[in-house]
């Protein structure tokens, strides 16, 4: 509905036809015309004139002339490739006043030029020769020149040249760039921008004429009531609601009507005073009366006539814009509005059958922080029986916006229950449905199970705003999770399986596996949907009932949740779902047992894994050999695994297993296999080489050294000395996506650097200012060593504001410390790089000496006191 | 007749309660508590970051029995509850001079 950037073509408003067409093959072609440009201006203007004078120079007449000047501009821009020809495409577009056609006789001629690509020197040379022609006319000329690349961000501080676009024209060029332009230009956002804009602009305007259209002399373009107001009521509807001009306080033909008379008035003024002058002085008054044939004795009495069908015409206008203000929702999406009751369909017809944009409503709630109406929820209501699962998520873009609206925010319950009371919710999860008003008798629960359900999802929600001091720390949590829509999407199905009555979350599992195809979830986000339903109870029976203290019961929880981010997504479903049973079921007791239960896991997946290895028969290693592909072997793969801490079964799928033993199958010193792939917004670089003095920071320096931030990542080592780093990173430059090439620039210079061939100190030099460069601390840097976690491996954690190159920097003292690193795991949440070393020094844990002073010059470095060579 | 008290675990309630009702004792009241004994907390580390935990989360057991089973009962707490470790908790026996149903305000004969 918003994608017109012409004014509304409905009955109620009808622009004056096109004659020259702008369909894209007659962009380009001028009118064949016999005589100059000059003699064609005058022409247009004389035409014009005398269409004044007679009394007709209103919408028709002014439509004319902007067809006139459609054609001379045509010429000029065709005549233009006579210099080189730019290297991008080019559109000149009419805008503002020119855009609507409404062009009077000494108005401004507004033209946006518009470049498909940079702007060079080129595309200057036919930018002066469309500019000079059309000045060498006389014509006063507004242009704007942009690239269709900054339509990407909205230009929040020139709101008039948002407004002018609203009524863009194309003109002449590529009617595809023009095109661009619209998609680039209309949506909810940019709307919602002008419209916001438009109504401050129309307040200020008014508190320079007192807010009142009687004014003895007023000014026929600005002044209340006048064509200003004319033109804000229709952006205001064409950004909205179309519909509303049918819909206003005044016929809309009386709304023509006053445009005409206003804009035959507004012809005359430019054509009395030769200028473009638009106040209707008392002179002016007397020869306007004339030319528009009011009768009358004597000049007052045509004036009073005159000026009475003034007023009558700018009260009809400015009660229109009045109304139109007071209606029009603030757009919020595509068919979506906001009201004062909340979200609502522009066009409750389309929205009727078109499913797939009912979620769109109730994100545009979450977005706006208001509710979704209750007529758009009747609409719902009425229409969602006739819809199947496939219906709301028939794109993967569907699909998406889905997993978008499930992360936790504020109002997401109150949504989820606008879902639920309409019918929504359990059309879309089905397995939903099973459990609506569902009553299961325990001693605990108050609720129904839908509603424990949507609870949970509110607990979680307010977790993530404003938690209470003693859940603070579980907040921490939500914050840092990659993809707490997982979390909320394993809540919303946690207990659908309750529709039984016997192991309900056996069942909530096998009708989650059945959504997980419908919505499209991938198989990474699978696993851990069904983890978290399958184990939703686990966490509380061994927090609550289990000797915590016992260091073989944290061990087997552990060996459970296997990874850090499934233990916290754990944690707070477990929190989220006890707190859902009733008010008084999750005592500050409960929540500290879980806490704790969460920090000696946490402890033992993150320091205490080094001592775990993979050891002859392993449960993983039977399956791993069970499903081998035919180029490896079982000597291959036990070979390779033999050794690595078990942890990396847990952190592996089979597909990365084998290729990962693929990579480390007849590697020799020096030589370095790789492995880069992108993974959503980030990339991940498998690495595997032998160890050697200084590897680990020589890696993460060369990935430095191509801008690379480094989020996440694990680095293991055997005993006999393989080396596998997986490391996930962005890449801000955008280097290997721009460059050809780049991968194998990126993969050549990690061999030169691991085999000394290049160092990677030297690659650095040029980006040493970033590196070094000192800058205020948001995270007090803490090091920690701990020698008693593990029996082979003294144990740093550090925590440190995530900087470019810091693991370089960490590493690299390290090194020069005299220590090998072994183990890294790297995590990076919010603006915080957490980080933990197993290390030794000649083949032992670190003596206190060595820790002391490794700890030391650390701090120093993490500080900014200190600078590796 | 008397009033025994327990501290116990957290993990021990359920054996505490079979315990006890094997002897025929029903009746009881459970609290979640926090305190500290001879135990008196441990240091524990969370990101490099050490913290004190001082209280630890126990559960309390309050059971009135008649003086001729309070051997028995205070045997049944201490075996049940018992790890070994430190941190199992105490036992309080104390007499109890009189009860009253609130329903009836009949006074219990002791």
């Amino acid at each position: 509905m918003y994608r017109t950037g012409l004014l509304p073509s409905i009955g109620d408003y009808r622009p004056m036809p096109d004659p020259a067409g702008t369909d894209p093959g007659s962009l380009n072609q001028p009118p064949a015309s016999a005589v100059g440009l000059p003699v064609q201006l005058e022409e247009a203007r004389r035409e014009l004139r005398d269409e004044i004078l007679r009394g007709h120079g209103g919408r028709g007449a002014l439509a004319r002339f902007s067809d006139r000047l459609d054609a001379i501009v045509r010429q000029i821009v065709a005549a233009a490739p006579h210099v080189p020809q730019p290297v991008a495409p080019m559109a000149v577009v009419a805008i503002g006043g020119y855009g609507r056609r409404q062009l009077c006789l000494h108005s401004d001629i507004d033209l946006l030029v518009l470049f498909g690509g940079r702007l060079g020197d080129a595309e200057e040379k036919v930018l002066r020769a469309i500019l000079h022609p059309l000045w060498d006319l006389g014509l006063a000329v507004g242009h704007q020149v942009r690239e269709i690349e900054e339509f990407g961000r909205l230009e929040v501080d020139n709101p008039e040249f948002l407004m002018a676009l609203v009524d863009a024209r194309p003109i002449a060029g590529d009617r595809g760039l023009f095109d661009r332009f619209e998609s680039a230009f209309h949506h909810a956002g940019t709307h919602a921008h002008v419209v916001g804009a438009l109504n401050a602009l129309i307040d200020e305007r008014y508190a320079l004429f007192n807010s009142t259209l009687y004014q003895l002399e007023p000014d026929v373009k600005e002044s209340p009531g006048a064509l200003r107001d004319l033109t804000a009521t229709r952006w205001i509807a064409a950004l909205t609601d179309p519909s509303l001009l049918r819909r206003g306080v005044e016929d809309p033909s009386k709304i023509e009507e006053a445009e005409d008379f206003l804009l035959r008035v507004r012809s005359i003024l430019h054509l009395e005073s030769k200028r473009n002058h638009n106040q209707l002085t008392h002179p002016l008054q007397e020869n306007a009366a004339d030319i528009l044939g009011y009768p009358g004795a004597f000049p007052q009495q045509r004036v009073e006539r005159l000026m009475s069908d003034y007023f009558r015409h700018a009260r009809v206008v400015m009660r229109s814009l009045a109304w139109m203000r007071k209606v029009a929702p603030t757009p919020a999406g595509l068919n979506l509005g906001r009201a004062s009751d909340g979200i609502l369909f522009i066009d409750v017809r389309q929205a009727a059958v078109q499913p797939a944009t009912w979620l769109a409503a109730f994100q545009a709630a979450i977005d706006a922080n208001c509710p979704v109406s209750d007529p758009a929820l009747a609409v719902i209501r009425q229409y969602t029986e006739r819809f199947r699962v496939e219906d709301f998520f028939p794109t993967p873009a569907h699909r998406a916006a889905l997993l978008r609206f499930l992360k936790p925010a504020p109002g997401l319950y109150a949504r989820l229950s606008e879902m639920h009371d309409c019918g929504l919710l359990g059309r879309m999860f089905p397995p939903f449905q099973a459990i609506t008003y569902r009553v299961v008798r325990d001693f605990f629960h108050k609720y129904t199970v839908d509603e424990h359900t949507l609870l949970t999802i509110r607990n979680l929600e307010r977790l993530g705003t404003g938690a209470a001091p003693d859940r603070q720390r579980f907040s921490s949590l939500l914050k840092d999770l990659e993809a707490p829509e997982l979390l909320v999407l394993s809540l919303l199905l946690h207990d659908v399986g309750k529709w039984r009555d016997d192991d309900h979350h056996l069942e909530s599992v096998r009708m989650a596996r059945e959504m997980f195809g419908r919505i499209g979830l991938p198989q990474e986000a699978r696993d851990t949907v069904e983890f978290l339903i399958a184990n939703h109870l686990a966490m509380s029976q061994v927090a609550f009932r289990r000797d915590t203290e016992d260091p073989d019961i944290v061990r087997k929880f552990a060996e459970l949740v296997g990874v850090e981010e499934r233990l916290k997504m754990l944690c707070l479903m477990t929190l989220a779902d006890v707190e859902a049973v009733s008010l008084e079921t999750l005592t500050p007791w409960r929540a500290e047992l879980l806490w704790r239960l969460f920090v000696d896991t946490y402890n033992h997946l993150t320091i205490g894994y080094g001592d775990e290895r993979i050891e002859g028969d392993l449960p993983g290693n039977a399956e791993l050999l069970t499903n081998r592909p035919a180029d490896l072997s079982d000597a291959d793969i036990t070979r390779f695994l033999e050794g690595l801490p078990r942890r990396y079964l847990q952190l592996f799928d089979r597909d990365a297993i084998y290729r990962h033993v693929r990579l480390a199958r007849d590697i020799r010193p020096d030589e370095v296999h790789l492995w880069l792939e992108q993974k959503g917004t980030a990339w991940e670089l498998t690495v595997v080489t032998l160890d050697k003095p200084f590897l680990f920071s020589n890696i993460s320096g060369v990935l430095s050294s191509f801008g690379m931030d480094i989020l996440r990542g694990h680095a293991l080592t055997n005993p006999n000395g393989l080396v596998l780093d997986v490391f996930q990173f962005t890449d801000q430059e955008r280097f290997l996506e721009l460059n050809a090439g780049a991968r194998e620039q990126m993969f050549t210079v990690l061999n030169d650097v691991v085999s000394a061939r290049e160092t990677v100190t030297e690659r650095l030099r040029g980006r040493a200012r970033s590196l070094f460069h000192q800058r205020p601390l948001r995270v007090t840097p803490v090091v920690h060593c701990d020698n008693s976690s593990s029996k082979r491996y003294t144990i740093l954690d550090i925590i440190a504001d995530d900087e470019f190159g810091l693991l370089y920097r960490i590493s690299r003292v390290m090194s020069q410390n005299g220590c090998d690193v072994d183990l890294v795991l790297i995590a990076t949440e919010g603006h915080r790089a957490i980080d933990v070393f197993h290390i030794t020094k000649a083949g032992r844990k670190l003596s206190e000496p060595d820790q002391l002073e490794l700890a030391a010059h650390l701090q120093r470095m993490l500080e900014g006191g200190y600078e590796a060579d | 007749m008397k009033l025994i008290k327990s501290i116990v675990r957290p993990n021990k309630v359920d054996e505490v309660k079979d315990a006890l009702e094997k002897l025929g004792i029903s009746g009881m009241t459970v609290t979640e508590v926090r305190g500290h004994g001879q135990q008196k907390g441990h240091t524990a580390i969370y990101r490099g970051k050490e913290y004190n935990v001082s209280l630890l989360p126990k559960m309390q057991i309050e059971v009135v029995v008649s003086d001729s089973i309070v051997d028995d009962a205070i045997k049944a707490i201490v075996q049940s509850a018992k790890t070994g470790e430190i941190g199992d908790g105490r036992v309080f026996v104390l007499p109890v001079e009189q009860t009253y149903k609130i329903r009836t305000g009949e006074k219990d004969a002791m």
